[in-house]
């Protein structure tokens, strides 16, 4: 017995070993790369040769044959593709079809055929539309292997529904094993499988969520209503059953009873009108008569008795029942029927109003004189003349389908047993025991009879005790098929209604939520524009619009906000632009530097700033600086700095000094880290030299007169804010007039191009290395210009700040004040102005001035020499003529009348009218004993 | 500076090329003062003259004040920085300026 279950469960797992083994050789061998469809086909076929296998290799037990064959083709679908599932199936189905020609059960043959085509077609559609082509979890593939094995059942019974008996009783033996077997088989493949893959299964955690809540309870639900029904059917088929047992035995007893005691009636009957005629013929009447009647041949009686019309026995064949009145005892009074006109009467085998031990059976018949005769035997006498009746009565009858009719004597002596020959043997020899006391008749109860469970039931009649026999099993047939067939078909209604509801809740929940979610993850990722637009049913279509008007009035807000951002934003650039010197030239007294800067923040406000200002009349702080970050934060960080770097420079003396301040506050309580790197420069207009200190910043480029720009490489210090205790080094380097210096940030040399490509340094050496004579102004625009068309289209990730200074050459000329000098002095301003970017007719006007103011010095001041500067820069010429003559105010001549006539027009003061009028501005100053004329003309 | 002279009749044409200014002036004052005796129209074309400074207007100025008395002065072709030397000065309300 163990040994047969051994050889099951080996069947069993058999798919299980190969699915693990070909799913190893997919994932972790060369195999996997095989075209999928090959692969497929061959995996149909093993599966479907370990179909054959559970065919062939059934196993025998209780007389059913039990096969484990529907769990290669499920095993093939479900985990390894549709198509293998279809091919295995189809082989299996076709091999078990054939397999009737060498012995396979043919009353299953189309059951077993069909139910494994469908396993694997099963599989594959489960796994293309149910699991999306992955492998299932394992309670899954328990659940799809008893849906197809009950499949299986049900086939059993409908292909054979002619012999629904035969069919239950294979059914009822092999079910429980066979369901088990397979549903265990195809569980450990899936576990087995999902074992060595792991991790490869993805499933959406959401999607099984609402579907598995969905299934539990249906789960729940279908199982309480299956077992409700379940046990109501049990009850209501076993009651209804036994009642018709007890029917179906009450009606045959009734019917051999009935049988026994016509045959026993009539033959007393006919014995006992032979007496009567014997006796009418007589015509004397005696005992002894009566004894020779009684002894005749044929006849044996136990008793004759003669009663009168008064009812008393006058003769009888037993002299102690003379004189016995019949009127005494309810037994023998029945018989005084007889006096009242009946003309025969006949009683069941009883016991005798006289002794109530003796048990007899009587019977009477009037005679011709109005007396009657009474006829009686015993047991012995009565089972003598009845017996071969009693054993006809019941040889042919058959108590429902297989059961029957036992009858035995008094003492237990079976009379006839219709099935087992078992005359004349006691009653125990067939199991059944009748304890009278215990049992009553026409009850039924339950005993084995041969070995077998029977319902019987018992009742008396003279003198035999007929037992009918029903086993058991039949009677409980179509209560149990009905059992078994309610719960198969609701295993099935279930598992369809599963697949059905979770293909409802996958189209109509789970799929609108995917779309719901997508449309939300992409609101989610930025784009407030997407409408969200479910419209399958009345509960999507509004989820729909609650979106949709969620994100409408969520633009609204942010749209809101950002519109107040941007304008707080604005109103920083600002404040940050304002903070930073903006009007160039800073200082328009200044004739002998020229200085622009710019920034241009990659955001709204920006982390770079560039500062200059006059320390006093002889030295120019400048510098660029950036802001580690940007945006609001940088921005603070950088006004702070910028505060730090003015304090300290008005303060300190040295460069390294104001930095190493700077940086010991801006160290103080930067809790936000951030640092910032600088370049700081202090140009001596004195001394023509710039004296710097560098905080991690970038090298600028400065170009000495008649020289090219290269960059002035010096070792940086740290950069400020990032680590106290920094040190900073001085550095000097000569700057003479006609020397120019340019700083800048990083964000010009990496403003990056849509190709990834750097600006870089060698792009800013060669643009700053192509202009030459040109203003600040000019330079810084320029840069900016190369930037933004190597740039293009690609945003600015940086601030982008830059400075130029210039240290103009002083062009001054001394000369003799005499009018013969004049030519000279025309040429020296013309030549200083012949290259810059002033007009021609300006430069006439500048001459004119130069003859008008030069003459007049030549003829009236005194003086030894005179100097001439000229310079122009930042949009005007400035020309100033100083001289050490006496002090002569010319400005402070009244201007002549210009509207006299020809006549009367005075020649003097015209020229230093003619120069007022020309210039723009014209101041006169006397000073360290010279007097200092300073024209100014404004060019465009 | 050059002074070009020509005359026709009683008609002195003096055209000037260059500059008149404090250094040139005085040489076309005596170059004026010897030519002037019986002319009666003075044409002075200053279509090649580049600027002029006071010291030149002076010298304008007296030609005109002579020429008033024996005919007339016209001053012609000047440039636009001439032009506007004389706006300012007043004196293109007292010479006859022509525009060529």
């Amino acid at each position: 017995m163990n040994l047969t279950y051994l050889r099951l469960a080996f069947v069993a797992v058999c798919p299980v070993i190969a699915s693990a083994l070909l799913y190893i050789l997919d994932k972790r061998t060369k195999f996997g790369s095989i075209d999928n469809r090959k692969k497929q086909i061959l995996y149909g076929i093993i599966f479907g040769v370990l179909a054959v296998i559970g065919t062939e290799f059934g196993v025998p037990i209780e007389g059913a044959v039990i096969n484990v064959r529907d769990a290669a083709p499920l095993c093939a679908g479900l985990l390894f593709g549709s198509l293998a599932g279809i091919i295995s199936g189809i082989i299996g189905g076709t091999e078990r079809w054939f397999a009737v020609l060498w012995g396979a059960g043919e009353h299953t043959r189309l059951a077993c055929t069909m139910a494994t085509v469908v396993a694997g077609l099963l599989g594959a559609a489960l796994r293309k539309w149910m699991f999306d082509n992955k492998k299932p979890l394992w309670y899954y593939g328990f659940a799809i292997g008893v849906v197809v094995e009950v499949i299986y059942m049900l086939m059993i019974f409908f292909t054979n529904v002619s012999d629904v008996y035969t069919a239950f009783v294979f059914v009822k033996r092999c079910s429980l094993l066979t369901v088990l077997a397979n549903a265990v088989s195809v569980t450990l493949a899936v576990l087995v499988v999902s074992f060595l893959g792991k991790g490869h299964r993805h499933r959406d955690k959401e999607y099984k969520k609402l579907s598995q809540t969905f299934s539990r309870w249906l789960m729940l639900v279908i199982l309480a209503a299956l077992c409700c029904t379940s046990v109501i059917t049990f009850i209501l088929q076993t009651s209804f059953s036994s009642r018709n047992s007890d029917a179906l035995l009450t009606l045959n007893i009734e019917d051999v009873k009935a049988d026994i005691e016509d045959a026993s009636d009539e033959n007393l009957l006919r014995l006992t009108r032979n007496v009567a005629a014997d006796i009418n013929n007589a015509g004397v009447v005696n005992n002894k008569l009566l004894h020779e009647i009684c002894n005749k041949d044929g006849n044996d009686f136990s008793e004759i008795n003669y009663v009168d019309k008064k009812g008393i026995i006058i003769y009888s064949t037993n002299t102690a029942f003379i004189g016995f009145d019949m009127y005494s005892g309810k037994q023998s009074r029945a018989f005084t029927v007889l006096l009242d006109g009946v003309s025969e009467f006949v009683q069941g085998y009883q016991s005798i109003t006289h002794d109530s031990y003796v048990k007899m059976k009587y019977a009477g018949v009037s005679l011709d004189n109005g007396d009657f005769v009474q006829v009686g035997y015993n047991a012995e006498r009565f089972r003598s003349d009845i017996d071969t009746l009693v054993v006809g009565a019941t040889r042919n009858r058959h108590v429902g389908k297989s059961g029957y009719i036992l009858i035995a004597s008094d003492d237990c002596i079976i009379v006839s047993d219709p099935n087992n020959s078992s005359e004349g043997q006691t009653l125990e020899k067939t199991g059944i025991i009748i304890n009278r006391d215990s049992i009553s008749e026409n009850v039924r109860f339950e005993c084995m009879v041969y070995g077998m469970a029977c319902y019987c039931m018992y009742a008396v009649t003279e003198g035999y005790c007929i037992i009918a026999v029903q086993p058991v099993e039949e009677v409980l047939f179509s209560r149990d098929l009905s059992v078994y067939l309610m719960a198969f078909m609701e295993i099935l209604i279930f598992a369809t209604l599963f697949i059905l509801i979770y293909f409802l809740i996958k189209m109509l929940v789970v799929e609108n939520i995917h779309r719901i979610n997508g449309a939300l993850g992409e609101i989610t990722g930025g784009n407030l524009n997407v409408a969200v637009d479910v419209r399958t049913n009345e509960e999507f279509a509004s989820l729909s619009d609650d979106i949709n008007t969620t994100v409408f009035t969520l633009k609204g807000y942010i749209a809101e906000a950002a519109a107040r951002i941007d304008k707080e934003l604005e109103i920083a650039k600002v404040i940050q632009l304002s903070s930073l010197p903006c009007t160039f030239p800073p200082y328009p007294d200044r004739t002998d530097f020229d200085v622009f800067a710019s920034m241009n923040a990659a955001k709204e406000v920006g982390g770079d700033f560039y500062d200059l200002y006059l320390l006093d009349e002889n030295r120019l702080a400048f510098l660029v600086a950036d802001v580690s970050g940007k945006g609001i934060t940088a921005a603070m960080f950088m006004m702070k700095a910028k505060t730090l770097l003015k304090d300290y420079a008005e303060k300190e003396d040295n460069v390294a000094d104001i930095l190493t301040k700077a940086n010991e506050a801006l160290c103080e309580g930067n809790d936000a880290e951030m640092f910032v790197t600088c370049w700081m420069g202090i140009l001596n207009f004195a001394e023509h030299t710039v004296s710097f200190a560098n905080a991690g910043h970038n090298p600028p480029l400065v170009r000495h007169k008649n020289g090219n720009f290269e960059f002035y490489k010096s070792r940086p210090g740290f950069v400020l804010g990032g680590m106290e205790g920094s040190k900073y080094c001085q550095g000097e380097f000569p700057f003479n007039p006609g020397d120019e210096i340019y700083l800048y940030t990083d964000g010009v040399t990496e403003a990056t191009n849509i190709n990834n490509e750097l600006f870089g340094d060698s792009r800013l050496y060669n643009v700053l290395n192509t202009m030459a004579d040109v203003s600040a102004e000019k330079i810084c625009r320029a840069v900016k210009e190369n930037v933004d068309s190597f740039v293009g289209e690609a945003p600015q990730f940086d601030d982008m700040t830059m400075l130029h200074l210039h240290l103009l050459q002083k062009n001054i000329i001394t000369l003799m004040p005499c009018k013969e000098k004049i030519p000279e002095a025309c040429a020296f301003v013309e030549k200083n102005l012949e290259h810059t970017e002033v007009p021609v007719k300006i430069i006439t006007k500048m001459n004119v001035a130069v003859d008008e103011i030069f003459s007049n010095i030549a003829s009236y001041s005194g003086a030894s020499e005179v100097k001439i500067e000229c310079c122009a820069a930042n949009g005007k010429v400035l020309l100033t003529f100083i001289d050490n003559g006496k002090p002569y105010d010319p400005l402070a001549k009244p201007d002549p009348d210009i509207t006299k006539s020809a006549e009367e027009r005075e020649i003097g003061g015209l020229g230093i009218y003619m120069v007022k009028k020309t210039m723009d501005k014209v101041e006169y100053q006397y000073r360290c004993e010279q007097n200092i004329l300073t024209l100014t003309k404004f060019f465009p | 500076m050059t002074i070009t002279k020509s005359s026709q009749a009683d008609e002195l044409t003096v055209a000037l090329t260059g500059r008149l200014d404090t250094n040139t002036s005085p040489q076309l004052e005596s170059e004026l003062k010897d030519s002037l005796d019986g002319i009666k129209k003075l044409i002075i074309d200053l279509g090649a003259l580049e600027y002029i400074s006071s010291a030149g207007l002076r010298v304008l100025l007296s030609a005109q004040k002579i020429m008033k008395k024996q005919g007339g002065m016209v001053v012609r072709g000047a440039n636009e920085s001439v032009l506007d030397v004389f706006e300012v000065t007043g004196f293109s309300d007292i010479l006859t300026i022509e525009q060529v």
